[in-house]
């Protein structure tokens, strides 16, 4: 912990953009305390599904597996959880098929790419494909759930001054854990021994073959962590978020969370803030909409979010470099 | 061999997906005597989905069978199974084939499909649904059936006036296309002329439009999110229109206590049920009574071609009915037949 402090540079841009953020936000609190945290709160919401699925490519990457299909893992999920849901009029059951769905699916895009060494990109574009034809296909509008996910003012945490009318007020419980598992998938990746073992078959298989780790068996592992929290995310925006299925509700979600992987770095907390700005933007479109400027075309106030995310990308790039394995299957050299 | 394996699976997946059974006509009534002299014999062609969705497809059915009956005809409908051009059109031929005399296709989907069959059975009435055409280039044969969103929007607008408690009202809808703008600014001037006639200043109605791109309309977590952010700050009815988004944004408010939610389209008391707990009514479209009334055009002789517009309203209060004053309701039933009969603008052009 020292040595991360130490080591930190308090001249890079991350730091000052960090320090801006929050001199913007008390800023902001003070002038206007509720329509602020208003809008903490939904850049919260529509940051955390789009976090927790650049989770799935971190998941994924990070062992060396490229994984384009969370976009149709997180449909397929979605849909599973919400029929069963609907079925069973248990929203429990409902998660927990959600969840199994994305394990199933990502086992799949493992076999084929793991296993059988298929390309990967290829693989995950028949997931997504799969996703959407089957859940189109099978889709009857009518269906609901008994109820959903509830959302509440989190007891303790929502007293917070200045954070917790924003953060932790009206939420769900996914949500929340959302909160806590990105920084746990952090810790689990860079301070423990699988997490170092993940991080190495992901830039050299060869090497960690040699020093005895199962390549196969760490990526296959890693593939189907990441289904699970593809999963999650489905059950997320369909049993708590939203609280209903529609035809292709991911709407792009699985493909940005790829960008803010990319542009997170591979690393958890950086996709993770990268996620919050990005529906921090997002949430201040709307709000621009509310104020009603309305000498500008609404038009360029809804593309700001996307505007934003270009130029971080373009000043933060040249500096990304991808897990040196990702994309290559592995296979063991025969003596 | 490993790498064949992978690709077998992959292969396989793709023809599954690929497989779907032929569509075909739905044997609910007897139809060898189309084609005969004075059998009227009218086609539904569905988009994806079936005609017991509650929405578009179920309510041109609905009309095609009512049509069907006042006239002595018979209907029947086919169920397309994938969202393609060759998919419709295939379907159309197959009514065509069995000289159906009048043939509804149903959504803007099927536009370009029913355009060009339109123009290769001359003899065949065509019935687009919620299809505005390019006059210049349709057929004679051929009714493009739309409504005036801006008029459902009004009286939804003007109902929603007389509901909110704080004065602010917003709208989640999606793409800022011709039909979603005239919803929303109707709803919006609706508010404003309710507003008006209770001598109270409302601040203007909030419209937020989806950024576009190609899932404006199927993007809930974009309405549920935005819905939430207007709740926070004081908006307590808010119109939701626009397919997946605004059905995402009328769950989402279902979820907050004593607010108020508007769907669109259709009565989406059904097709979003949960959103049962907000939904006061819908900005509707009356697709049944529009298809209905054109084959009654066609017995009578007066079918014409090119753009007609249909009636619009707002759904059944259902559960709400007990709730909104009598008053208010008379008022809502006295705005409404003035819009329609256009003795009321509601400026929008």
């Amino acid at each position: 912990m020292l040595n991360t402090i130490k080591s930190f540079n308090f001249k890079s841009w991350k730091f000052l953009l960090s320090v801006a953020t929050v001199a913007l936000w008390i800023y902001c609190y003070s002038a206007n305390m509720d329509i602020t945290n208003s809008v903490v709160a939904s850049g919260m919401r529509f940051g955390m599904p789009l976090a927790l699925a650049s989770m799935v490519g971190i998941m994924c990457e990070r062992s060396g597996v490229i994984n384009i299909g969370i976009e149709g893992t997180m449909l397929l999920s979605g849909f599973t959880g919400f029929y069963v849901a609907s079925y069973s009029k248990n929203i429990v059951i409902g998660l927990v098929i959600a969840i199994l769905t994305g394990v199933l699916t990502s086992f799949v895009h493992a076999m084929m790419t793991i296993k059988w060494g298929m390309d990967q990109i290829i693989a995950g574009t028949i997931i997504n494909i799969l996703a959407s034809g089957l859940t189109s296909f099978l889709y009857r509008e009518g269906s609901t759930v008994p109820n959903t996910w509830p959302i509440f003012d989190i007891p303790v945490l929502s007293k917070i001054p200045l954070l917790g009318a924003s953060l932790f007020s009206q939420l769900g419980p996914i949500q929340l854990f959302g909160m806590f598992l990105i920084p746990a998938i952090w810790v689990m990746m860079n301070k423990t021994r699988w997490g170092l073992r993940t991080r190495s078959v992901g830039e050299n298989p060869g090497a960690a073959d040699t020093a005895g780790i199962n390549v196969i068996r760490m990526r296959m592992t890693n593939v189907m962590i990441g289904g699970a929290i593809g999963g999650l995310v489905g059950g997320f925006i369909c049993l708590e978020l939203v609280g209903s299925f529609s035809k292709d509700f991911t709407a792009g979600t699985g493909f940005t969370a790829l960008a803010l992987m990319i542009f997170g770095r591979w690393n958890p907390l950086g996709a993770f803030a990268a996620a919050i700005l990005f529906g921090l933007a997002q949430a201040l479109a709307t709000q621009l909409q509310i104020f009603g400027v309305n000498n500008v075309p609404n038009q360029f106030i809804t593309i700001l979010p996307y505007v934003f995310t270009i130029l971080v990308l373009a000043f933060s790039a040249g500096k990304v470099r991808p897990p040196a394995a990702a994309g290559k299957p592995y296979e063991k050299e025969q003596s | 061999m490993k790498k064949r394996l992978g690709a077998s699976v992959a292969a396989a997946a793709l023809a599954l997906l690929g497989f779907t059974a032929p569509s075909s006509i739905a044997a609910t009534t007897d139809d060898s005597t189309c084609g005969n002299t004075g059998v009227i014999c009218v086609g539904v062609v569905t988009d994806i989905g079936h005609v017991t969705d509650k929405s578009f497809n179920q309510a041109a059915w609905e009309g095609a069978q009512a049509g069907a009956k006042a006239v002595g005809g018979i209907a029947n409908y086919i169920e397309s199974n994938a969202a393609t051009d060759t998919e419709y059109a295939n379907n159309m031929e197959l009514f065509a084939a069995k000289h159906y005399s009048v043939i509804v296709t149903v959504g803007y989907l099927e536009a370009n499909a029913t355009i060009t069959e339109a123009a290769k059975y001359p003899d065949i009435k065509f019935i687009g649904v919620d299809q505005f055409l390019d006059t210049t280039k349709t057929t004679p044969n051929l009714a493009g059936l739309n409504w005036h969103e801006d008029q459902a929007g009004f009286i939804a607008g003007y109902l929603s006036g007389y509901l909110t408690k704080t004065g602010k009202t917003g709208e989640v809808v999606g793409m800022n296309i011709p039909p979603v703008y005239r919803y929303a600014v109707g709803f919006a001037n609706g508010v404003a002329y309710a507003g008006k006639e209770q001598k109270k200043k409302f601040p203007a109605t909030k419209i937020i439009y989806h950024p576009a791109g190609d899932n404006a309309f199927s993007d809930p977590a974009f309405g549920a999110s935005n819905s939430a952010q207007l709740l926070s700050q004081g908006y307590d009815v808010i119109f939701a229109a626009g397919g997946g988004t605004g059905n995402g944004g009328l769950a989402r408010i279902a979820k907050s206590k004593g607010k108020y939610c508007i769907g669109v389209d259709v009565d989406q008391w059904n097709t979003v049920p949960e959103a049962q707990a907000c939904l006061v009514t819908s900005a509707e479209k009356l697709i049944a009574p529009g298809v209905a009334d054109l084959i009654g055009k066609f017995k009578a002789g007066t079918f014409a071609g090119g753009n007609v517009f249909g009636k619009v309203g707002i759904a059944p209060y259902h559960a709400f009915a007990s709730k909104i004053p009598a008053a208010v309701q008379a008022k809502v039933t006295a705005i409404t037949k003035k819009v329609l009969s256009g003795s009321l603008s509601t400026g929008v052009k």
